[in-house]
């Protein structure tokens, strides 16, 4: 059983935990200064969410990704609860990116403060 | 039946802009002035007189951490200087066009903390640690290398998913023992760990599940500098005699869990990935010395008298000439699209990275010995700069994997790998 239930579900929590993330002003300025649309394909349940300079974004968009994250609905939990790590995970192919390296690199000093906030979150959601 | 190829093209336009103009001029003159001179300097010397302090190794590896060059896998956010994958492949041409051995030596350098870079989610004190002192490093005080290699396992420790690499009976010579979170290693590395003998830090390969085999591994950000680690005697080679190479041993060295990249459960993977890089790197420095190489026959075959005439109005030099440009023009592109494709795609497909590194390989030996043919005598004297581009480029098909072992894994991989074909 997947983490979240279905489309709506994921939406509302890990869709509504990067738009609280992104209304945190150190988040979404160091998103705009960088310039990097950031495009989530997520598979159990099947979703898409966009992370970029003009904030957040659920559903197909008529936007051009600098980095895509291919990755399963249960694999973003876990991201986030830190129990996988990005290496690991990028080896096993849990997580499959499309975009250049450095670019998905430079995402990775901009998610530090969500590490704190994440399981606060998702317990208020009851997850 | 035809089969269901890669369209590398299809991960990103290569297109150069002014950036990567300024770049190509820029480390083409820093190797002219710098790199080149140097590396022939070194040919010269003892491995060990290669690595005292005031020799040519230092002079080179400190100014290319003065112009920040340590720093081009390490992107902007963390001070780096963060090329994109044309910048990469246009920075290693130039580099292993004046040296194939200190373009590795600057390659495997910054390995340690380019996968520090990859763990900082899950340890962010790692970044105050490894990675700022590295990338403000000027002096080359802090030093990377790739320590994977064992005196028992040469290429078939670098080429997962086949038989040999889950058999019981293979198995590291570098073994961890687990204490709490941490591991104690002991045992050693081979001689030809790249930088072996000089860096401060590596990436390190080591056993911690035997009755896996080789897939039973561990990756860890190691500290060289700890108790316990000691260098064996600098390697004596046929050619890339400017690039350090020696044993590293270990005993009873304590690694801290925050420095372990992964153990048994990803480290087969996580050895695919790290060749799909290192592969897909290494057919770039092929590339260059490949290019070096004609450069120096184009440039002899236009002032050699032969016959009465200069060598290069000969039409059989010509066609020669010719046959070098079309292999080297080939490799080149095949590179490219490769570096491109596989920095833009994470996980690599490393089957590509270890084609385009036997390919360029291939041809950068092929465009040696028949520059040699071409320079005749001249080209077996020590006077004429091809006899040590000849040895440097040998040594290519067997570095990084030996071109037999990578190609029977392509061919495992054609057969039954995760692609069709």
């Amino acid at each position: 059983m997947p983490v979240f239930k279905n489309t709506e579900h994921l939406y509302e929590t890990l869709g509504g935990f990067w738009k609280a993330l992104y209304e945190r002003q150190d988040f979404s300025q160091a998103v705009k200064s960088a310039g990097i649309q950031i495009k989530f394909e997520i598979t159990d349940p099947q979703a898409v969410i966009w992370v970029g300079p003009d904030g957040v974004e659920f559903g197909e968009q008529n936007l051009k990704p600098d980095v895509t994250m291919q990755l399963a609905g249960d694999t973003c939990h876990a991201f986030w609860k830190k129990e996988v790590s990005l290496p690991v995970a990028l080896a096993k192919r849990q997580i499959k990116s499309k975009g250049n390296i450095a670019k998905v690199m430079k995402l990775l000093p901009l998610v530090k403060p969500a590490y704190d906030m994440y399981p606060e979150y998702m317990k208020k959601h009851g997850l | 039946m035809a089969y269901d190829y890669l369209d590398l093209q299809c991960a990103d336009q290569i297109v150069l802009n002014d950036d990567h103009e300024a770049l190509k001029k820029q480390v083409r003159k820093f190797v002219n002035e710098v790199v080149k001179p140097a590396s022939i300097e070194l040919d010269k010397m003892s491995a060990l007189d290669v690595i005292k302090e005031g020799s040519p190794y230092w002079t080179v590896m400190r100014k290319m951490h003065e112009l920040g060059y340590h720093t081009i896998f390490i992107p902007e956010e963390l001070g780096g200087i963060g090329l994109d994958p044309l910048g990469l492949h246009i920075f290693f041409e130039e580099m292993a066009a004046g040296s194939i051995g200190l373009a590795v030596a600057c390659g495997v350098d910054v390995f340690p903390s380019f996968f520090t870079s990859l763990i900082l989610p899950d340890y962010p004190e790692l970044e105050e640690l490894i990675i700022q002192p590295y990338v403000a490093d000027r002096d080359c005080s802090l030093l990377g290398c790739w320590a994977i290699t064992e005196p028992e396992h040469g290429s078939d420790i670098l080429t997962p998913y086949q038989d040999h690499f889950h058999n019981p009976r293979i198995t590291h010579q570098l073994v961890g023992k687990p204490d709490g979170d941490d591991w104690i290693l002991n045992g050693q590395k081979a001689a030809w760990v790249s930088n072996g003998t000089t860096a401060t830090m590596a990436l390190l390969f080591f056993g911690t599940d035997p009755s896996k085999g080789l897939a039973g591994g561990g990756i860890a950000i190691a500290d060289l500098t700890v108790p316990g680690v000691s260098r064996g005697k600098a390697l004596e080679k046929i050619g890339q005699r400017d690039l350090p190479q020696g044993e590293i041993y270990f005993d009873d060295v304590r690694v801290p869990k925050e420095r372990i990249v992964c153990t048994a459960d990803a480290y087969e993977q996580m050895t695919d990935l790290v060749l799909g890089a290192a592969n897909a790197h290494m057919a770039v420095m092929c590339l260059g010395g490949a290019r070096a190489a004609f450069e120096e026959t184009l440039t002899y075959t236009r002032e050699r008298v032969q016959g009465g005439k200069p060598l290069c109005e000969h039409q059989d030099i010509q066609r020669r000439l010719a046959e070098m440009f079309i292999e080297i023009e080939a490799a080149r592109q095949l590179s490219r699209n490769v570096l491109n494709y596989n920095l833009w795609s994470f996980p690599p497909h490393t089957t590509y990275s270890m084609v385009s590194k036997i390919f360029c390989s291939r041809t950068a030996f092929d465009v040696a010995q028949n520059a040699l043919q071409i320079f005749g005598g001249n080209g077996l004297s020590k006077e004429y700069h091809i006899e040590k581009l000849f040895r440097d480029i040998t040594s290519t098909r067997i570095e990084d994997g030996s071109n037999e072992t990578l190609t029977l894994a392509v061919g495992h991989e054609i057969l039954f790998g995760e692609r069709p074909y």
